[in-house]
């Protein structure tokens, strides 16, 4: 159910002094884009949320700004630009095709496919017809969507291609009530005979029809919506049981988008490249909503493979990215760099470092910054960052967001000291995403920022969190009972997740609230939480915190031997293996010392300063699903690693310096053995709390 | 120490920006025949060492033709006929060496090159030739208020450079736009592949020695136009061979770079260095830089390079 | 195999198989003493894909050579589009609409994607030398219409991605793709593929076989490939035509040729 696991965290932009690679920038897309009308901007106020529909969002930007790009898509090369009035004309012939079909008012109708603005225009059509657009997840395969066209009890769906409606058809005995097909793309459909498909511009023709002889009736459809209305559903994976449909109406939806405009100052001069599955509530919210919020230009890449060249080619302002993508923009450039001749390489290395001195600070409008730095920065700005932040298409960029999980800090703060203003946010399907979000000029990292505005956020007894807002569900479709069992009396929702507000009112999310525990003194522990602080160092791979009903916390690590052997190679450190790795005296000090350094950390915060690790292990063997330890995802099983290396827990929570372990395990060949170790135990060290927030304070 | 003394004493910025001038309007006209070279190189594989007589036969042409009709039509005319050289040059010579290793190309080059150097002054004499396209001669002095003395130029030297500098972009865009350019930058890559689509080599050929004896025309009308047309243009062509050994050749951008590096830096040796050592070093410093190079970089500043796979 | 990574049923989505487009009769082809073909003979008609399957130096590429125009036979005649053919060489079966891929890839390394399917439309440029140096009117109008249809074949064969990497640094399966892009921008009537699929992973030739149905499929071009992967073979040919030791010991529908007692010899090395 949730969509952020862990914590979401977003990373926003100011407006920067990019001036110069931006100029440049333009310059270089002017040839791509074909018609971008400049026209003198028409400025429609944030809609008056309470009597709006998305419908009539759309009528009204028809009305206003009529001639302004509404959409772009990359076709053949060239981005070919629709505006507001084309969309309108598109989706009334949409819907009319539809209505000839029969589809009536609170019927679903299943969108599949990569964000194409056809299907964007679908849902809209649904959306005036009344009726409940459904996107599923692209690459779901079919089976998976079985439940969901069932639950749904989906008659209409608009996908994609081929590919989708192989999908489709190949549930056609499990789904009955399917009917209608449509498709975009005819590639490879030609000679498909089956009576319930139909292209997309047969499905328009019939609507033109339809209207002509209607006349008045989308009109008509339009006026019918009601703020309360569903808009959308959105199923959520569900990592137990079946996924249930998130049902959102239209004013709760157009509520949220409207607290984020006002937020980060949205506007319909935005730029925005959607590129995430139109499944995820993400993507409903920050491109569909927002754009008929705000008015602002959605584009669509040409195909998933070109993201990276149409984010250099649009220039977005406005960005929303799960980690991984910023994993990934990180990792081209450092092959990129290392590519480079050595000049550029020494160049990058001594600029970055001058980033990450100075560039949050001056990112976050500090006034403390020596000139030499500023002036260094400045250059840095001009040899590096410009020109690096140009070819990632991020010149532009006023407010990046990540969210869907915890962003690691290095690459976070890669980002913000390039002067990119990501943030992170926090939130999940049921609550339309937004519950916390970091505030431009006041990022703190390890946290999702402050609840946002209207939106109300406890953290119970227990530890989890709990959200009350406008933006809330309405329910999920069809299952009142888990309906009324994830809201409290109260209204609040029940994220499942807990967290804590820090000194500063930002909230903290640690774990899920199920696996949170409590040491023998009653005072929090995460194991979760600490484990993932632990896996932010390259070295460490994997980490088993125990400590429930304990009376201190200890930790079970596995290294990354891919980034120690490099570490062990500079050194001139011989190994043998990874347990003859794990084994050496120098690895246990480099490991204490990173969780002497997580320590710190931990003491910073007075409900976490009893969780710092004391002693803890390094593991002779990996974990490894062959041998049940971890989940085929790499989900750490810490019962069945409890359990079997009990001697080794034991050992952590008593005083011994050696502790000595026989495991089962597979050899790679299938065979099975007993391997024997003789393991340290190793010391970390501990802050005492008191001191240690405050020391941790001025490091901060 | 002495010498030493010397230099800073010569180090006035205004004289230095005048060698410096000076050098990059000689390396523009380096850069044009190394041009040539390199057209020819990448397009076949072959060293062209006719190029300095092409540039001969060119002006020569272009100077004897111009003295009994108007200049446009003469610059035609000698354009075709490097044309007609090309066409030749592909029929009489190359068509028959396909296939053929390196140095015999190379050497049917020689040959091509003792042909030209007799054909030409038999055709069209052997007397120095003027050629005069009516670029004004008188030197001005420029910056006077930023250095003292100013700066002394030669408006002729700026005109030509930026006729080379045209012929060049002219060339690039050429080269990238157009579906011949594309034919020859496919031809350049790989034969055998260019044959299977349908690109017939033999007029990729004759295209592109026409393309290097119009780009031979050119550097030879502004040579001439400096120094008239003698024989001894044949020598300042092989100048050429340093700069494409600078710059790669294979690369186009090399050849320009590596023209105005030697230019700039056989003047700066020669007013500078010159003094010192005791002059002519204009004559040989390129083919020591050259030499450098081979040493250093084999593959020149903007070469591939070369690795063979096992 | 990949009978069952297929799940398209390739049937469905074929255009109506045609009448001969391509006949050989009697085909012989000796280099000095060594027999390369001998006396082989067989039809390909329009909108169908054949496989010519064999062993190793069977002969394979060289019929391919022959019907491209690179080899002369000696014996035998070869009638395209109903008229027979004369003195031909590949310059001029490439303008009758033939288009091929290489067994080694033969692509321009050091030039963009683009670059490389716009040389395939080399045969169709019609303004001449002189106007593309002035870059007017026509030429740019010229340009203009056939980077469209390559940009067609771009999205086609969903490289949009590498439409400007330099081809030198794409993976070899990727090469192989944009060699059949080039040679699609010629729009050939007939395709001729040399081992379209040799050196691929599973995955790149599920995409390559799905490209060749599409091909098929959408424009009608008629195809001819070698390929050595019999799940292939059965799965995305309509016909297969058999070689051993240059001559002709099979053809027929997959199922047939799987079943015949000269293949499976063949296959199995017995001696003749």
């Amino acid at each position: 159910m949730r969509v952020f696991p862990l914590s979401g965290r977003v990373l926003e932009m100011k407006k920067y002094a990019f001036k110069l690679p931006e100029a440049k920038h333009v310059a270089k897309r002017a040839d791509l884009i074909s018609t971008i009308s400049e026209g003198n901007a028409v400025t429609v106020s944030a809609a008056p949320g309470n009597a709006m529909t998305f419908p009539r969002l759309l009528e009204k930007h028809a009305a206003a700004r009529g001639d302004r790009p509404a959409m772009r898509e990359k076709d053949l090369g060239i981005w070919q630009t629709t505006s507001w009035s084309q969309v309108r004309a598109e989706v009334e012939a949409i819907a009319g095709g539809l209505a000839a079909l029969g589809f009536k008012r609170g019927d679903c109708l299943a969108v599949i496919g990569d964000n194409r603005p056809r299907l964007y225009w679908s849902m809209m059509a649904a959306q005036c017809l009344g009726g409940i657009p459904v996107p599923l997840y692209q690459d779901a395969v079919a089976q998976e969507m079985v439940y969901v066209l069932q639950d749904a009890d989906v008659r209409f769906a608009i996908v994609e291609d081929q590919e989708q409606i192989d999908k489709l058809l190949s549930l056609m005995p499990e789904c009955a009530s399917l009917s209608h097909l449509v498709y975009d793309d005819p590639r490879g459909l030609r000679k498909y005979a089956q009576p319930q498909l139909m292209g997309y511009e047969r499905l328009t023709a019939m609507g033109r029809a339809f209207n002509a002889t209607h006349p008045g009736f989308f009109g008509d459809q339009i006026a019918l919506g009601k703020p309360d209305d569903i808009a959308v559903m959105l199923y959520t994976s569900g990592t137990t049981g079946k996924p249930k449909g998130v049902s959102h109406t239209h004013a709760a939806l157009i509520q949220t988008a409207n607290v984020l405009v006002a937020f980060d100052g949205i506007s319909e001069n935005d730029d925005l490249l959607c590129y995430l599955p139109m499944a995820w509530v993400g993507d409903f919210l920050y491109s569909y909503g927002q754009s008929y919020v705000t008015g602002l230009c959605l584009n669509c890449p040409e195909s998933t493979d070109t993201v990276m060249e149409c984010l250099r080619e649009i220039g977005p302002t406005y960005y929303f990215a799960p980690p991984r993508v910023y994993e990934n923009i990180l990792t081209q450039v450092m092959i990129r760099i290392q590519d480079a001749n050595p000049l550029k390489r020494r160049m990058f290395h001594y600029f970055m470092d001058v980033a990450r001195r100075v560039g949050i600070r001056v990112l976050d409008g500090k006034q403390d910054i020596a000139l030499m730095d500023r002036v260094l920065y400045g250059i840095g700005e001009l040899l590096v960052y410009g020109p690096m932040k140009n070819v990632l298409g991020l010149s532009r960029i006023r407010v990046a967001y990540s969210g869907g999980e915890a962003i690691g800090p290095d690459l976070f703060n890669f980002y913000r000291s390039m002067g990119i203003n990501l943030k992170q946010l926090y939130g999940m399907t049921e609550t339309c995403v937004t519950v916390c979000m970091q505030k431009s000029g006041d990022v703190k990292l390890g946290t999702v920022g402050p609840p946002m505005p209207g939106v109300e956020v406890r953290v119970a007894g227990n530890g989890e969190v709990l959200v009350r807002s406008k933006g809330m569900m309405k329910e999920y479709h069809r299952q009142p009972e888990a309906s009324k069992s994830v809201v409290n009396a109260e209204g609040f929702f029940l994220t499942g997740d807990a967290g804590f507000f820090d000194t500063d009112g930002h909230l903290v999310i640690i774990d899920r609230a199920k696996d949170v525990g409590r040491l023998a003194d009653g005072s929090l522990f995460a194991p979760k939480y600490i484990e993932n602080k632990l896996k932010f160092f390259p070295y460490i791979k994997e980490a088993v915190a125990f400590g429930d009903g304990r009376d201190q916390v200890t930790a079970m690590i596995n290294i990354d031997v891919a980034a120690l052997g490099d570490w062990a190679e500079r050194r001139n450190l011989g190994y043998s293996g990874y347990a003859d790795l794990a084994a050496k005296p120098e690895v246990y000090a480099l490991i204490a010392e990173c969780i002497g350094r997580v320590n710190v950390d931990l003491a910073a915060d007075p409900k976490l300063a009893t969780s710092q690790i004391t002693r803890f292990v390094i593991l002779h063997k990996e974990l490894d699903a062959d041998d049940g330890e971890l989940t085929r995802t790499r989900k750490v099983r810490r019962n069945i690693i409890a359990e079997k290396y009990a001697v080794i827990v034991e050992a952590l929570f008593s005083t011994v310096e050696h502790c000595e372990i026989e495991a089962a395990m597979k050899f790679e060949d299938g065979r099975s053995g007993v391997v024997r170790a003789d393991l340290k135990i190793g010391v970390a060290k501990i802050q005492a709390s008191d001191q240690a927030t405050s020391v941790a304070r001025k490091a901060a | 120490m002495k010498w030493l003394g010397a230099i800073s004493a010569e180090l006035k910025v205004g004289p230095f920006i005048e060698v410096v001038l000076g050098g990059l309007m000689a390396g523009v006209l380096y850069s044009l025949v190394a041009l040539g070279f390199v057209l020819i190189y990448k397009a076949s594989g072959v060293f062209n060492f006719a190029q300095g007589a092409m540039v001969l036969l060119a002006a020569l042409a272009f100077a004897r033709f111009s003295e009994v009709m108007p200049m446009p039509v003469a610059f035609l005319l000698a354009a075709l006929l490097m044309v007609g050289a090309a066409f030749a040059i592909e029929r009489l010579v190359l068509r028959h060496l396909v296939n053929q290793d390196g140095i015999i190309l190379f050497l049917a080059t020689f040959g091509i090159t003792y042909f030209i150097e007799g054909l030409g002054p038999q055709l069209f004499g052997d007397n120095i030739y003027r050629i005069d396209l009516g670029m004004p001669k008188e030197p001005r002095i420029i910056l006077e208020s930023m250095f003292e003395g100013g700066i002394l130029i030669n408006l002729e030297d700026f005109i030509a450079a930026g006729i080379a500098a045209a012929l060049v972009t002219f060339l690039a865009i050429f080269f990238q736009k157009t579906a011949t350019g594309r034919a020859l930058r496919a031809v350049a890559d790989d034969h055998q592949a260019a044959q299977s689509v349908g690109i017939p080599l033999n007029r990729i050929w004759v295209i592109v020695w026409s393309v290097s004896g119009f780009v031979a025309l050119v550097a030879g009308m502004i040579w001439g136009s400096k120094l008239g047309v003698q024989f001894s243009l044949v020598l300042i062509a092989l100048k050429a061979i340093p700069v494409v050994i600078l710059g790669g050749f294979t690369s186009v951008p090399g050849a320009i770079v590596g023209g105005l590096i030697i230019g700039v830096g056989e003047k700066i040796a020669e007013v500078y260095l010159g003094p010192i050592i005791g002059g002519g070093i204009e004559n040989w410093f390129a083919y020591v830089l050259a030499l450098a190079f081979l040493l250093f970089r084999p593959e020149g500043l903007f070469g591939e390079r070369h690795i063979d796979r096992v | 195999m990949s009978a069952n990574a297929m799940p398209l049923d390739a049937n469905l989505h074929r255009r109506e198989i045609g009448s001969v487009i391509l006949a050989l009769e009697n085909i012989s082809l000796a280099f000095g003493g060594v027999q390369a073909l001998s006396d082989i003979s067989f039809d390909v008609r329009e909108h169908e894909i054949l496989a010519i399957i064999g062993p190793n130096g069977a002969g394979k590429s060289s019929l391919l050579n022959v019907i491209n125009g690179v080899y002369h036979p000696q014996q035998g005649t070869i009638t395209f589009k109903g008229e027979k053919r004369h003195q031909m060489n590949p310059h001029k079966v490439a303008s009758q609409g033939v288009a091929r891929t290489f067994q080694n890839i033969a692509l321009f390394k050091g030039m963009s994607v683009l670059d490389n399917l716009m040389t395939g439309r080399n045969l169709m440029m019609k303004t001449g030398i002189l106007q593309q140096a002035l870059y007017w009117g026509a030429t740019q109008r010229e340009e203009l219409v056939h980077r469209a249809r390559v940009e067609e074949i771009i999205t086609f064969l969903e490289i949009e991605s590498i439409r400007k990497t330099p081809v030198g640094r794409l993976p070899y399966g990727l090469q192989k793709r944009v060699e059949l892009g080039r040679a699609l921008a010629a729009e050939p009537t007939m395709l001729l593929l040399d081992e379209p699929m040799a050196g691929m992973n599973v995955e790149e030739k599920q995409d390559m076989c799905r490209f060749v149905l599409d091909v098929n499929e959408e424009f009608g071009t008629t195809i001819v490939l070698i390929e050595h992967d019999m799940g292939v073979v059965m799965d995305i040919s309509d016909r297969v035509v058999v070689l051993d030791y240059g001559k002709k010991i099979g053809d027929g529908a997959p199922d047939d040729v799987r079943n015949n007692q000269a293949v499976i010899d063949a296959y199995l090395g017995v001696k003749h």
